[in-house]
């Protein structure tokens, strides 16, 4: 059956009998051109459709779980972080690096290994002429250069009581310990540091809670250590001074 | 192309979208579904409001049938026609799992529609004639409410809403005479309107 344009608008809007109606419908179940005309000459769905299009009027948020990345992107996602782990190491160290303590020298080193000295550690020391001779001959062999043991031995205040060969960084360093009146441990120490090294003038300071003072001369380091942070020790710089600076 | 109607504009261009994804063979089903989410969220949204009449419930029944979907994406083996399968999977959430809450709550409360979702604080003749519009439809039976969103405002056929809300065809016919008959009034408001302001 064929329905004009009339008649189909006249159904939309309700204009027809319920046979003329129910004709239509049973039409429209069976030919889809008819149901588009018929939905194409619709006057309310325009209308309808303008006023609901501005609803909603912004895009309604989802909140979705991120999509499953990829196993390739994993991948690349592991190397990334690998790189960022090697970065944040590399940062890490550069930092120690840059922060670390400046290493310590031969004057720090022994003035720490003679702040562990105590009166009783030099008060059961062999002193005899015979163990000193064997002392002084290794370590002046140890250093290529004469320790002056009759000079030392007269050091103002002092008995002597031992030359011991320790040695700093491969150099061959002798410490020559005394006690004083009070029998509390002093130290001159002599380092070979080999020609080129450059001369010093005397330095004191007061390192591990020890006054000290050191200097340099051809190729040599020398270095006297009180016995702690007060003891005046000019009397032994002279007398040292004057006989191994030159 | 110019003359075609705003409405048969809307029907091509969701057809268009259609296209594209019947394009994409190699992306994958949860791409796919993921895309038409961002591209129907406001007609799920919108036919959300049609089924339970109130934003709120709107706005969670497209949370949850965008999850939903989402959960099911294996279960797509076509890309065609995603709209229509979100907006069965929204009404398949309403029915099952919020409705009864819904109806107990709108009853209790005697809710109105909600025209401020129309015209927020404008009251210019057109927003006023879209307010009543709205209203109207708003105050539809649900079952003609539902019919009237889907083949009025997006565009869907008899034959296609039939199948999405699974009745026969003419029922949505009959439901749309009936809900045509209730719109009438503010139809012929409109139409008196109008032949006022073009005899000015």
């Amino acid at each position: 059956m064929k329905f004009s344009d009339e008649t189909l608008l006249a159904y939309l809007e309700g204009k027809l009998d319920e046979a003329e109606a129910a004709a239509i419908e049973s039409a429209v179940e069976a030919d889809p051109a008819l149901e588009q005309r018929l939905m194409a000459l619709d006057p309310f769905a325009p209308v309808v459709q303008a006023v609901f299009e501005r609803v909603p009027v912004e895009t309604p948020q989802v909140d979705l779980p991120q999509p499953v990345v990829p196993v390739v992107r994993a991948g690349g996602g592991l190397r990334l972080l690998a790189v960022a782990a090697s970065v944040a190491i590399i940062a890490a160290s550069a930092t120690f690096w840059a922060t670390r303590p400046e290493p310590l020298g031969w004057v720090q080193q022994a003035a720490i290994y003679q702040s562990l000295y105590v009166p009783e550690t030099i008060a059961s020391l062999d002193s005899s002429s015979q163990a000193l001779d064997e002392q002084f001959a290794q370590a002046e062999a140890q250093l290529g250069r004469s320790l002056n043991r009759e000079e030392l031995e007269t050091l103002p205040g002092m008995e002597l009581k031992r030359a011991q060969v320790l040695s700093f960084k491969g150099k061959p360093l002798v410490q020559v310990v005394f006690a004083d009146a009070e029998g509390r441990p002093f130290a001159f120490c002599v380092i070979r540091q080999g020609e080129g090294a450059p001369n010093k003038d005397v330095q004191q300071a007061v390192l591990s809670g020890l006054v000290t003072a050191n200097w340099a001369q051809d190729g040599y380091g020398y270095m006297l250590i009180g016995s702690n942070d007060q003891t005046d020790l000019s009397g032994q710089l002279d007398f040292l001074t004057e006989r191994f600076a030159g | 192309m110019s003359v075609l109607t705003p409405r048969a504009r809307s029907v091509e261009s969701k057809h268009t979208q259609v296209a594209i994804y019947s394009m994409g063979g190699e992306i994958s089903s949860e791409q796919a579904v993921r895309g038409a989410i961002q591209m129907h969220s406001k007609r799920v949204w919108r036919f959300g409001l049609a089924l339970s009449g109130a934003s709120d419930v709107a706005d969670d029944l497209l949370q949850s049938t965008c999850l939903r979907a989402l959960e099911r994406h294996h279960q797509v083996t076509s890309h065609d026609r995603l709209d229509s399968w979100l907006m069965t999977i929204c009404r398949s959430i309403w029915l099952n799992e919020v409705r009864a809450r819904s109806v107990r709550k709108a009853q209790a409360l005697s809710v109105t529609p909600e025209a401020d979702l129309i015209a927020p604080g404008n009251d210019s003749e057109t927003n006023i004639f879209a307010t009543e519009v709205f209203t109207q439809v708003m105050q539809l039976p649900e079952a003609q409410r539902e019919t009237v969103v889907l083949v009025f405002v997006e565009g869907y056929s008899y034959r296609e809403a039939a199948a999405l809300l699974e009745v026969p065809i003419g029922t949505i016919m009959s439901r749309l005479s009936n809900a045509r008959q209730k719109l009438k009034t503010v139809m012929q408001h409109e139409a008196a309107d109008t032949v006022r302001r073009s005899g000015k």
